[in-house]
């Protein structure tokens, strides 16, 4: 670590080693990444790693639909010599509710107006996709084949490493203690590896975004929420979409590897750092998953885990230069879905800290919207 | 500390040694078992039932040393290899040490092998009296080893005889190269690539984990992650200890998701 730097982004996941390296190919230099553990440590690292397009609010399905077409060529995109283990095999969002079938088909009107492909179908339809599924009670899905999911670790290191050949400096194992302002303007930042100036700092640290702001005696409304994730041993590849239902809150897929990968939310769950592991979590996700996809039941389980989601009010984040501390940004409050989002939204930020005109407006996700009401709430998250 | 170390204490040995008296007697079994693992064949093996496990199958086998002849039978139906019969009564100057051994080559009788202490460090080099294949079924041998008596209590291994040159030239099948040594056996991962990406400076088990898989199959790092530990602990030059270790996560093996399932059957 050097003493000085352009720019100090805090947070070594997705969003954080996006933005480097989009800042650092539009040419600034001097960029330092610090991360407190190691790069995908926090919320990327343990998160579904789904990518989905289809989306209630025209920003969010933008947002996602233009990160698809950058995850179909991020190692090209990147120069990563690994595989970033992306695979479109659709989305199956499932409708248990009239409601819900009602605005799934605003959704898809508004989808369509955006060039995302997204099918309409009726039960059968849907278990012609999924043939396991149990249409019990299902009023009908929508289907899009270029969702899919992709490897939340090696898309990480792919924008980690692009960074890294363009000069970008990242440092591990390194958390920020202080912030250090001069007037209502940001100047430096403290370490335990210590003191580094920076011209802006950048917060991507996730849950962690309101411990960051408060360093500077400002509030950010982000809040850490626990969602749990199990896995299972390999089978054959039976199932190619994402299997998701936001009314029962569970989401299910089969990785290229022959693993399934689950979730389910919990209404209930307090804001928390906690990251244990539930028995709860357990029998909940078991016991939904085999209704909706009996088949499921035989499979062996080897790994259950917990994770933070950074929620807001509206499940929309907060990316915005902080009032009274300039030059301090923050990108955080993602919701659980800043995976998905974070190439195209990394690109825009970019572009905005480097005076070019940003191909997408995204002054919905201000931070003074929560003091004036004007929320962005999100209709399709589980 | 057994638990970082794998060696156990002049305490932990205390509780489980034979009196003096009892080893002046005649050959007795020492059990250095620390572990409380679900495990029993020792118990089945003794046809004296000179062999108790109290409470459940979790807990500490406990050698009733009246009931013990010495026999050696349980030595090799232990899997941990922890079970020992010592002779006192051999000669005036040498004890027999009767060991379980899961090496090839194995000594010949006659021969000199180089004793280990518990921490692996030699001893010299002693007589193997006798060896004792466990048939054909069981592929633990038990070699008989006259060491000196002031050492009976102490020697609890040999050094493989004619160390690694010469194994290679008995047995071809045995050689082995970073790049087709296992070390996830789960997920195939090759100790050449684990090398890979600790030179591409990946630090830690759980990095290793999410860029090359490792540890996350059906088994969850039982094996691999004390394996990468090593190789972390010998590349940068810090203790094992020191290495660290990635999160356990449930259940602690494979479990049918229906087994979950609210109200259903296990």
């Amino acid at each position: 670590m050097k003493k000085a730097y352009d720019i100090v982004i805090i947070g070594g996941g997705i969003t954080g080693c996006a933005l480097g390296f989009e800042l650092a190919k539009r040419g600034r230099k001097d960029i330092l990444i610090i991360e407190k553990e190691y790069l995908t440590s926090g919320a990327t690292g343990r998160c579904g790693a789904g990518i989905r397009q289809q989306w209630g609010t025209v920003l969010n399905a933008t947002l996602a639909r233009d990160s698809t077409y950058l995850f179909e060529n991020l190692e090209e995109y990147t120069g990563y010599k690994g595989d970033c283990g992306l695979n479109q095999g659709g989305y199956l969002i499932v409708a248990y509710t009239e409601a819900e079938w009602t605005q799934f088909q605003k959704n898809l009107e508004l989808q369509h107006g955006l060039n995302i492909p997204v099918q309409k179908l009726d039960p059968q339809g849907a278990k012609e996709i999924v043939p396991h599924l149990n249409t019990e009670g299902l009023y009908g899905a929508t289907f899009c084949p270029t969702d899919g999911h992709a490897d939340p670790f090696h898309c990480t290191f792919a924008y980690a490493k692009g960074a890294e050949r363009l000069g970008v400096e990242i440092a591990t194992y390194t958390e920020v203690t202080g912030l250090r302002t001069a007037g209502d303007k940001i100047i430096g930042v403290e370490t335990t590896k210590g003191y580094v100036q920076a011209g802006t700092v950048i917060n991507a640290s996730g849950y962690n975004a309101s411990a960051i702001t408060k360093m500077v005696g400002m509030e950010v409304p982000v809040y850490p929420e626990r969602h749990q994730i199990l896995i299972t041993e390999p089978v054959n590849h039976i199932q190619d979409p994402m299997v998701i239902s936001f009314h029962y809150h569970f989401y299910c897929q089969q990785t290229p590897h022959g693993s399934f990968i689950m979730g389910i939310g919990d209404p209930t769950e307090p804001v928390s750092y906690n990251i244990q592991s539930s028995w709860k979590f357990m029998e909940d996700c078991a016991t939904q998953v085999t209704h909706s996809l009996p088949i499921l039941k035989n499979i062996r389980v080897v790994r259950q885990w917990g994770g933070l989601y950074d929620m807001s009010p509206d499940a929309n984040p907060v990316i915005d230069e902080m009032k009274g501390a300039s030059g301090l940004y923050t990108v955080a409050g993602f919701s659980g879905h800043g995976f998905m989002v974070a190439p195209k939204t990394a690109i825009i930020i970019a572009q905005q800290l480097t005076g070019e005109k940003p191909d997408i407006d995204l002054h919905l996700f201000s931070a003074n919207r929560y003091e004036t009401g004007e929320l962005l709430l999100e209709p399709s998250v589980v | 500390m057994l638990i970082n170390t794998g060696i156990p204490t002049k305490e932990d040995l205390a509780k489980v040694d034979p009196s003096a008296e009892r080893l002046a007697q005649g050959p007795v079994a020492i059990v250095e078992c620390f572990q409380e693992i679900p495990c029993n064949p020792c118990v089945d093996a003794c046809k004296r039932n000179a062999i108790n496990i109290e409470g459940d199958i979790n807990g500490l086998p406990i050698v009733d040393f009246e009931k013990c002849n010495g026999c050696g039978v349980c030595i090799a139906h232990c899997p941990g290899l922890a079970i020992f019969v010592i002779d006192k009564t051999y000669s005036e100057s040498h004890a027999v040490v009767r060991l379980p051994y899961e090496f090839v080559p194995l000594p010949e009788k006659g021969q000199l092998a180089c004793a280990l202490n518990r921490a692996g460090e030699e001893l010299g080099n002693f007589e193997v009296v006798r060896v004792i294949s466990g048939g054909a079924k069981n592929k633990t041998t038990t070699i008989w080893l006259a060491v000196p008596q002031d050492l009976a209590m102490e020697v609890r291994s040999i050094k493989a005889p004619n160390s690694a040159p010469n194994i290679q030239n008995s047995a071809p099948g045995l050689q082995s190269s970073p790049t087709d040594t296992l070390i996830c056996r789960c997920e195939d991962i090759t100790l050449d690539e684990i090398r890979r990406v600790i030179a591409d400076g990946y630090r830690t088990i759980d990095e290793i984990k999410r860029v090359t898989r490792a540890g996350m199959g059906p088994c969850q790092g039982r094996t691999c992650r004390q394996l990468i530990a090593q190789e972390l602990s010998r590349h940068f030059g810090i203790p094992m200890e020191e290495v660290l270790m990635s999160t356990f996560r449930p259940p602690v093996k494979p479990v049918k998701l229906g087994s979950f399932v609210k109200g259903g059957d296990l």
